[in-house]
């Protein structure tokens, strides 16, 4: 087995190649990997690092019941070839691993099989470039830190999200792979009545122009930032609304959903913790303190209203809660 | 608060005391060190500031105290303009000692001497164009740099019900509260202010407490924002802050002492709310008066006790150093709360 430390970087030199590649060849197995999509963010904005100065970050709402699955085949040279086909940023994802891994110049096969649908804010790409990694590395025998794939990724699609690290709450910069500050535990646990506002018309997440925030939204964004790291160290899925629906209601300025206070209004009379959004997508949800009594009757009479108001792709998912719940 | 290393970024950061079961304080050392630092920085960034200075500001102390600190570490030169009811020997000798240049303004009546100092600003300015002037009445950046005292409230208290505070500048109170209320919308906003200081519409006049109130009416205060509006004579505020230091051991100014009655008794009278009190500076600077016996026996109604609620009034008006009064003010802007008082 080879270890992401123990092996060799880069290309192999010198008169041996054909050995050496059927060496590699040999000690690649096939590997599975999978990662979860999500459902936009709690959070998203500029936020100061430790270098003092700013960086897009967000933190991520997990959607653990929709996930890709890649297979990687070992074999053969020219590339890595994907199926469906085309899908470069998974194969480059793959390949860049195992070259980090010690396997340059290694072909093979993927395959990726997905339920999390395209172009909505889901964030199905990244979920199926996550996924490509973390089959290659198991190909390889090899694991990666949560920071090690999250910067592949980057690498990979040039932007990446926080659902490297799963349950564990993160304010995580997008564009560099990298953690901002890490909230030290789990998502306080939600339901999420989750559904798509406007048309059902996928869109390009990635080539979204990116948001120009202001100065007093930049100072907001660290009080939003202070409130959520007070929320999951409490465990507060009320205080996580807060700072939910302040996000959202900044990015009302950016890339506005129709139906927005129609929408903040439902979640109010239905006693929900507060509305997040797909900041690159055309996502909603409703959050519900999953340990409320009653939650699971007005989770229910939330998503008849939602259906009845035309509102399309509705689906109930839990968060950090006890068992199965997907509606 | 920052990322920044330094001092000064750790000096601005307050203090948590718990003074109740439902009420929190922000004690901090010096508190106009947030906003000092953010209005240069921001000025730097956009062309305002040239390295090394010149900086000129009109304070009646604590303002003047942070621009001289972050003076003598980043090296730019500082000309304060204050008033002789305002500023006394020790502290012009700090902040000359930092490397201010003071020019002190004579003013009998106590007022303030608002509009001689703003015109031997304008002198300096004159004098030296390139020189930045902070503005801290007026300068937006002021209520900005409060987004890092919210954001340390949220994370150290989560929900805040009420937030209490003292006005002069506006900054910390309309800054903190409108940051605050992005997350908290029912947030209850409750001014600090005293008797014939022209914030929320007393006519201006001798006042005892400094460091609170003013003669003009900056930019800065939002009227608007404000629920309830609390006079605190000297006495009450001076009381209050030796209990303070008794109580809690919290030695803190009289500006302190003032806010946190107000806090105090809101406390007692929303149990299950959560109030938030800021408290702007420490003792040290009022050893000599608040906190010396003599001076304070000097003084006419002197003693005082702290009374245990303050008199709702129903119009706008001044009282003695001994009183404390409230005002409900209903988030109006002042122009229609003075039109009220005249019938209009």
């Amino acid at each position: 087995m080879v270890s992401g430390k123990s092996a060799p970087r880069g290309r192999r030199s010198g008169g041996g190649a054909n050995s050496t590649d059927r060496q590699t060849e040999r000690r690649l197995q096939v590997g599975v990997g999978r990662a979860m999509a999500h459902h936009g963010e709690l959070l998203q904005g500029v936020f100061e690092g430790a270098d003092g100065k700013l960086h897009r970050g967000l933190i991520t709402l997990p959607l653990a019941a929709q996930q890709s699955t890649v297979t990687f085949w070992p074999g053969g040279k020219g590339g890595i070839r994907t199926r469906p086909t085309d899908r470069r940023k998974a194969a480059r994802a793959a390949a860049l691993t195992l070259e980090l891994l010690g396997f340059a110049n290694v072909g093979g096969d993927l395959t990726i099989e997905s339920d999390i649908p395209v172009g909505h804010g889901y964030g199905s790409s990244t979920a199926d470039v996550m996924a490509a990694i973390r089959a290659a590395a198991a190909a390889a025998g090899a694991t990666l830190r949560r920071s090690t794939v999250c910067r592949l990724a980057v690498e990979a699609e040039g932007a990446s999200d926080a659902i490297a690290y799963g349950d564990q709450a993160v304010l995580f910069a997008h564009r560099e792979g990298r953690i901002l500050e890490h909230f030290g535990g789990e998502y306080p646990p939600l339901l999420v009545v989750g559904f798509r506002t406007g048309g059902a018309r996928p869109i390009d997440t990635l080539g979204l122009p990116r948001a120009r925030y202001d100065g007093q939204e930049i100072e907001q964004f660290r009080v939003l930032r202070g409130l959520a790291s007070h929320a999951i160290r409490q465990q507060d899925p009320r205080l996580i609304g807060r700072v939910a629906t302040a996000s959202a209601r900044i990015s009302q300025h950016h890339l506005a959903k129709p139906r927005f206070e129609a929408v903040t209004d439902l979640a109010e009379a239905h006693g929900a913790c507060g509305v997040q959004v797909a900041h690159s997508g055309t996502l909603m949800g409703v959050l519900f303190d999953a340990d409320e009594g009653g939650v699971a009757t007005r989770t229910t009479a939330l998503a008849k209203t939602l259906r009845q108001a035309g509102f399309k792709g509705i689906v109930t998912f839990a968060v950090n809660v006890d068992g199965v719940f997907l509606q | 608060m920052s990322g920044e290393g330094d001092f000064l970024a750790a000096y601005e950061t307050p203090r948590l005391a718990r003074l109740a079961p439902n009420l929190f304080a922000a004690c901090f050392p010096l508190m106009k060190l947030l906003p000092a630092r953010f209005m240069l920085e921001r000025a730097e960034a956009t062309g305002h500031l040239q390295h090394g200075g010149p900086v000129a500001e009109t304070t009646s102390g604590t303002f003047g105290l942070a621009l001289a600190l972050l003076a003598a570490v980043r090296g730019f030169d500082l000309t304060l303009v204050s008033a002789a009811s305002l500023i006394d020997d020790r502290l012009r000798r700090r902040l000359e000692f930092l490397g201010a240049i003071v020019h002190i303004i004579d003013d009998p009546e106590g007022s303030g001497a608002q509009r001689e100092r703003l015109a031997q600003l304008h002198t300096i300015l004159e004098d030296r164009p390139e020189t930045f002037w902070p503005r801290q009445y007026d300068n937006p950046d002021n209520r900005m740099a409060y987004g890092r005292l919210a954001e340390w409230i949220t994370r150290e208290i989560g929900r805040v019900d009420c937030l209490v505070g003292c006005v002069g500048s506006g900054g910390s109170l309309c800054g903190t509260g409108g940051f605050l209320r992005e997350v908290f919308p029912d947030l209850t906003i409750i001014a600090v202010d005293t008797h014939r200081s022209v914030l929320f519409g007393h006519a201006p006049g001798r006042r005892l407490l400094r460091g609170l109130g003013n003669s003009l009416v900056p930019s800065n205060l939002r009227h608007e924002m404000v629920d309830e509006v609390h006079w605190v004579g000297a006495f009450p505020a001076f009381a209050s802050a030796h209990r303070l230091h008794h109580d809690h051991a919290l030695f803190m100014g009289p500006t302190s002492g003032a806010a946190a009655l107000v806090a105090a008794w809101y406390a007692r009278k929303h149990p299950d709310a959560v109030i938030f009190v800021i408290l702007p500076d420490e003792g040290h600077r009022y050893q000599h008066t608040v906190y010396d016996d003599g001076w304070l026996a000097a003084l006419e109604g002197w003693p005082a006790a702290v009374p245990d609620e303050p008199e709702t009034l129903a119009r706008i008006e001044a009282r003695g150093e001994g009183e404390w009064t409230r005002l409900v003010w209903h988030r109006k802007p002042l122009a229609t709360m003075i039109g009220a008082e005249r019938g209009v």
